[in-house]
């Protein structure tokens, strides 16, 4: 066992994992953060997307013992004060929200698309959702989404 | 007409809980003092099985190790012919076909337990090919025959339509095996309730249908069972076959612990079914106007170890095999046929999906033959209003295949003759 500690949501966590404890486990099944989806567990789908210190990572291809020291971002963290994000508002706007299995890995994706890059264009989403697979849309709606997201977070939505 | 819905943005009902992550699928729920399961699965094709589970029962913390002898009633199932076992009593007719149902206090303990059950094979002779399936000296799936169907089609006089062609085109065509990939592996959960109703929490496209299977093969009255939908992560067509339902509610019945199983993306693949892979042998004829006079087609589809919706799908593609086109004569012969690859059965478009591989290619190669612009040899033959197709239905309602094929055409400036010489 390994003692670690770790921001999740901008909440502080001291835990002791055993040493094959993947991120992702660790996530849904110690913290209860269930919103983290596992679709192939080798980092093909990105299902599991969760942002790390700024950058998207697979949780299941990331041992928890790593995430020591960092700062976890999972899509419960993207509500603040009962209030979605414009990005997660975007997805349900335009329908891109089918079976939703994809849903929580490339709503991250987009936000730190955005984070990094605030006027991305088409390719570039493209590129920044590229990591997650979606087999309901054909992903179209994932990049009116993005486009949508930019608007309201411009708005102030 | 003031509608209420069509032509307004309609926010789906489940958007918010997906994109907060609060939508729960099966693998989502943890019930306290809840026990895993896993399933062995063949490793060969075809060939009888013994099994050994001695070793693998005395690992500590396995509650307990089902097989057929533990399947209180029927141990076969299947959505049209009941040709699928709940666990293997004898042969394996495919790789993947679950022979044994691990039942541990941890996934863990499960994974111990699953490298020490023992299965000696003695192999048989299989078949992959539909084709060879279908020869007498073949190797035998289940029963007498491995053809489970053989639709016909006869319309009109094929020897009339084939006197009326200047051009007619011979081609086979033969499309893959395909698999879903939702993206959600399959999952599931089973407790009992206070009263002994067995509660089955999966994802699934027909939990009437899973009610009834799990019913049958546990002896059990249909209201003593609940078959709860959580949220599906995609499916496709492939959750329509029984998954983890019947090996969920048995183990929850016996065992009286909450029980969860969720496969690997791996075993997902090994489990449930595939599209049908074609094998279609097309003579389409015109005369010298363009007109379609004349069609037969051969259509074999590998159904795999299983007839699932078999049935069904190769009717349907005898049923499209024409495409949206009047022919007057019309000949259509569709099989399905059992082999020991990966079993086949329902996925988007039904057998419908397939046949459009062949069809539309036989009417470029007769555009070709004819030097017409392959716009202009569907408009002459397409299905419009009053219309009859080769199944000899009057189609007297909307039509509208000739607006579409303009706006198509008018995006894409696709109309043009097709510039090959010779294919």
């Amino acid at each position: 066992m390994v003692n670690i500690s770790l921001i999740v949501n901008e909440k502080l966590f001291e835990v002791s994992v055993s040493e094959n404890l993947r991120l992702i486990d660790l996530l849904r099944d110690e913290l209860g953060l269930i919103g983290t989806k596992e679709g192939c567990g080798e980092g093909e789908c990105g299902a599991c997307t969760v942002i790390m210190d700024g950058e998207t990572v697979n949780s299941c291809l990331v041992m928890a013992f790593q995430a020591n020291g960092s700062n976890i971002l999972t899509i419960e963290g993207m509500e603040k004060e009962g209030k979605i994000h414009p990005i997660q508002q975007a997805y349900i706007d335009v329908g891109a929200v089918q079976c939703g299995f994809c849903i929580p890995g490339m709503v991250l994706s987009t936000k730190a698309l955005l984070d990094k890059k605030p006027h991305p264009s088409k390719d570039e989403i493209r590129e920044g959702i590229s990591g997650n697979l979606c087999r309901c849309t054909g992903y179209n709606k994932m990049i009116y989404a993005a486009e949508k997201a930019i608007e309201y977070m411009e708005e102030g939505k | 007409m003031d509608l209420n819905v069509v032509g307004k943005n309609i926010i789906r009902v489940d958007a918010y809980s997906k994109v907060t992550g609060k939508a729960l699928y099966p693998q989502d729920i943890y019930l306290e003092d809840m026990v895993y399961g896993k399933v062995l699965r063949s490793t060969k094709p075809h060939g009888k099985i013994k099994v050994d589970i001695t070793e693998a029962e005395k690992v500590k913390g396995i509650l307990k190790i089902f097989t057929y002898k533990d399947v209180p009633k029927e141990n076969k199932y299947g959505v049209v012919l009941k040709d699928h076992e709940v666990f293997v009593s004898e042969k394996v007719v495919r790789i993947g076909e679950p022979i044994a149902f691990i039942v541990g206090e941890t996934q863990e303990i499960c994974e111990e337990a699953y490298e020490k059950i023992i299965v000696d094979y003695e192999e048989l002779n299989a078949v992959f090919d539909p084709i060879e399936a279908m020869k007498e000296d073949s190797p035998i799936v289940h029963g007498d025959s491995n053809i489970i169907l053989h639709y016909k089609l006869r319309h009109g006089d094929i020897e009339e339509g084939k006197k009326k062609c200047k051009y007619i085109v011979e081609n086979i065509y033969r499309s893959p095996m395909v698999e879903h990939a939702f993206l959600q592996p399959e999952a599931g959960l089973s407790y009992l309730e206070e009263d002994g109703t067995v509660v089955v929490a999966v994802a699934t496209q027909y939990p009437h249908y899973d009610r009834e299977e799990i019913a049958i093969n546990l002896g059990l009255p249909e209201e003593k069972i609940k078959v709860i939908n959580t949220n599906i992560g995609g499916a496709f067509g492939a959750r329509e076959d029984i998954s983890v339902q019947i090996h969920l509610a048995l183990a929850a019945i016996v065992l009286r612990r909450p029980i969860k199983i969720i496969f690997s993306r791996e075993e997902s693949f090994l489990a449930h079914s595939k599209r049908h892979p074609m094998v279609m042998k097309y003579k389409t004829g015109a005369d010298e106007n363009g007109f379609l006079q004349y069609m037969e087609a051969e259509i074999i589809g590998d159904s795999g170890a299983h007839a699932s919706w078999a049935i069904n799908v190769l009717r349907k593609a005898g049923v499209h095999a024409t495409g949206p086109y009047v022919i007057p004569n019309v000949n259509v012969d569709s099989y399905a046929v059992y082999t020991n690859n990966p079993f086949t059965g329902a996925m988007r478009g039904f057998g419908a999906t397939q046949v459009s591989i062949a069809y539309e290619q036989q009417i470029d190669e007769l555009a070709v033959k004819l030097g017409m612009d392959p716009i202009e040899i569907r408009m002459k033959n397409i299905f419009r209003k009053g219309s009859m197709t080769a199944t000899g239905q009057i189609l007297t309602d909307s039509v509208p295949l000739d607006k579409c094929i303009e706006a198509v055409d008018k995006e894409f400036q696709f109309s043009r003759k097709l510039e090959v010489e010779s294919i």
